[in-house]
């Protein structure tokens, strides 16, 4: 439209990409593997196991990639680490940061904006981590602490019951799969949502996987942000006009409409199924 | 051969007919010998009419003599034929067995096969149907229709389905002889070769088959311990001293008995994949809930899934034929016995670790409450999240399309 060229910022680094990446592909291993336990008895589940070659195939991918869980674990650590030690800020001001991933009161205020927003009130000034967002990356540390904990006590029941009692591996199993149907639920419909399906962004948002997004859509998305980088002069200092390359942008579609439509199919499965559990009285 | 030459046949074997005459003691003054018999039956083209159709009435002396009935004569078996004409009276009544067979004969008499022929069943099978007529051999030889490779083919002419007999009859059991085929009786005879396998006359009995409905069967359930026992020797003492021994267990529920667990024509070996994966189900006809509660842990569900023939069965913490309850001494789920039985598959286990509930359902309030708050405290957590976020994501649906139409409309 405008002859200026298009501007972009960098919305994500190659490292928070690549953790990400590390989510996806275990996350969703774990789900597929997991759920086909869960629901063992049903035909879906049963084609997960004879494509992939039996319950011990299945066994020792979700260990596996449990493995990588806890891995991406300690990098968003030294992640957390290097820019809190980057910011400058004492360790209370940076988990506290108005603008930081921990849910504050305006994370409160924004939320009530956005319902009066869904029925035609202003968008909310948003800024850079929305309350969905910040939802989305809280819930995974809750979700390794309870399932990561539980999980280890289920791979290593002889150990666990040396210092638990041996019927706790019972509680430990309904926690482990019911807060990762929880997880599985909530990231293949309400994270997919929010973020790829809704109509502002279908099929998909690239950006986790790309890095950048252009100035126009940042002033747009999060108008908070957009005004805190102009008025501290860091906009023109990290505006580049180099944008995603076109491989990239490819590979990021490719890749996330493969994810997204794999998570989408489980979780009508498993919706499917508790659907007919609910009408047969499980 | 013309009848002529059968005479001169004839008067050339009187020493024969002494022979047979001494040897059988068919008493007639007079008897015609194999010979004379042959002058005519020895043609290849002697042919009758019945029913329409043509029936050779031809006899091949040379298999004949290899036949367990050699040394009889003709007329031992066929004795309207030893007449002093030229001519027997035809048609002849058939051929009874029982003047030498006698206790066999009266067997059959009581067997269903018998009962059925009395009553005129024209399925009904006589000796010759398993047996042949002319060509019967010892069991013993390869090429005898009660021969065990054989004898599966025998039975399933009739036993078997689009057989003619089912045209009238309804099967009690299907596909049997494909279940047997496939059955390690079935597979230790034709793959491996081993005629001293379970064949149908094994169990069933060869002349006294009955229905296993009627209490004397071989195959009734009283009395299939003892049949299977003939080959399985041991495993019923130890049966005897389990819990699901009449012996052992006083009570008017039905006990049971080598089928229940094992099926009985598709019977897979205990360690085959097959058997395995069908050990909670032969279990839980009888012990429902800890069946169905079994497959609600992890043992269970895994045990659906290809592969999971390998997790634990309930023989394989129970035991099978020296079964009892928790309580005995010698039980393998005793907690003097547990940590021996679960350290078969979990090495290093400990008397905490045999505290894992193996048939827990979070479904019982009052046997497992941990389970039961766990688990509705966790759905809570479930309906909760999904009910605000379910909210969020439909409130926003219609926003977020006049969002992307007004982003359109400005030409993004």
């Amino acid at each position: 439209m405008s002859k200026t060229p298009t501007m972009y910022v960098e919305r994500f680094s190659v490292f928070q990409r690549f953790i990400h990446l590390l989510i996806i592909i275990s996350f969703l291993t774990l789900a597929v593997t997991g759920m086909a336990l869960k629901f063992a008895m049903e035909g879906w589940a049963a084609l997960i196991a004879d494509w992939s070659g039996g319950f011990a195939v299945l066994g020792a991918l979700h260990r596996f990639c449990a493995v990588i869980t806890f891995f991406y674990f300690f990098l968003t650590m030294i992640l957390l680490y290097t820019t809190w030690k980057d910011s400058g800020k004492s360790l209370f001001g940076f988990i506290f940061d108005p603008e930081g991933l921990v849910p504050n009161l305006t994370d409160l205020k924004e939320m009530i904006g956005t319902f009066k927003w869904f029925f035609g009130g202003e968008r909310p000034y948003y800024g850079r981590w929305i309350y969905w967002e910040k939802f989305d990356f809280m819930a995974v540390f809750w979700g390794i602490a309870v399932i990561g904990s539980s999980g280890l006590a289920l791979w290593f029941p002889v150990q666990f019951s040396k210092y638990f009692p041996g019927y706790w591996l019972n509680i430990a199993t309904i926690i482990h799969s019911d807060e990762a149907l929880l997880a599985a639920g909530f990231i293949f419909t309400i994270h997919f949502y929010n973020t790829h399906l809704r109509p502002e962004k279908f099929p998909l948002d690239p950006v986790i996987f790309v890095g950048s997004i252009s100035v126009a859509e940042l002033k747009h998305e999060r108008p908070r942000e957009y005004d805190q980088l102009v008025a501290s002069g860091e906009l023109e200092k990290i505006v580049t006009r180099r944008a995603p390359t076109v491989w990239l942008q490819r590979m990021a579609t490719v890749f996330g409409i493969f994810v997204v439509t794999t998570g989408s199919v489980l979780v009508v499965s498993i919706i499917i199924t508790m659907f007919r559990y609910i009408q047969g009285g499980h | 051969m013309s009848h002529k030459d059968a005479l001169v046949s004839r008067a050339g074997t009187s020493l024969c007919i002494l022979l047979v005459t001494l040897t059988l003691g068919v008493g007639s003054a007079f008897a015609l010998t194999d010979e004379d018999c042959l002058g005519c039956h020895g043609d290849k083209a002697m042919t009758t009419q019945k029913d329409g159709e043509t029936i050779s009435l031809y006899l091949d002396a040379d298999t004949f003599k290899q036949t367990v009935h050699a040394g009889n004569g003709c007329v031992s078996c066929h004795v309207e034929a030893d007449v002093k004409g030229d001519e027997h009276p035809f048609p002849m009544t058939p051929v009874d067995c029982t003047g030498c067979h006698e206790e066999i004969g009266k067997t059959y008499e009581k067997s269903a096969h018998g009962v059925a022929m009395a009553k005129g069943d024209k399925f009904a099978p006589k000796c010759q149907d398993c047996h042949s007529k002319h060509d019967i051999l010892k069991p013993t030889d390869p090429r005898s229709t009660t021969y065990p490779l054989t004898i599966p083919f025998t039975c399933g002419r009739c036993h078997q389905e689009g057989s003619a007999m089912t045209a009238t009859h309804e099967l009690n059991k299907h596909n049997i002889t494909q279940n047997y085929s496939m059955s390690v009786h079935g597979k230790g005879l034709f793959e491996s070769g081993l005629i001293v396998t379970a064949v149908c006359s094994s169990c069933h009995t060869a002349h006294d088959v009955q229905k296993a409905s009627v209490p004397t069967s071989s195959v009734n359930r009283d009395n299939i311990i003892h049949t299977c026992n003939q080959c399985h020797v041991g495993i019923v003492d130890k049966f005897n001293k389990s819990v699901h021994s009449p012996l052992v267990t006083k009570t008017d529920k039905k006990l049971p008995v080598c089928i229940d667990c094992h099926t009985d024509h598709s019977i897979a070996q205990v360690h085959a994949k097959d058997f395995r994966l069908i050990i909670a189900k032969q279990c839980g006809n009888c012990h429902e809930h800890y069946s169905e509660t079994y497959l609600e842990t992890y043992h269970g569900r895994a045990s659906m899934l290809k592969g999971g023939e390998r997790t634990a069965k309930c023989s394989d913490c129970h035991g099978s034929h020296d079964i009892m309850p928790a309580q005995a001494p010698t039980s393998t789920i005793n907690t003097a016995n547990i940590v021996k039985t679960c350290s078969t598959c979990h090495p290093n286990a400990n008397l905490s670790f045999t505290t894992y509930l193996t048939h827990a359902t979070h479904n019982d309030k009052d046997k497992y409450p941990y389970l039961f708050y766990t688990f509705w405290a966790m759905t809570g957590l479930l309906l909760g999240t999904f009910s605000f976020f379910g909210l969020h994501t439909i409130l926003w649906v219609p926003r977020s399309l006049i969002e992307r139409l007004k982003a359109m409309t400005r030409g993004h």
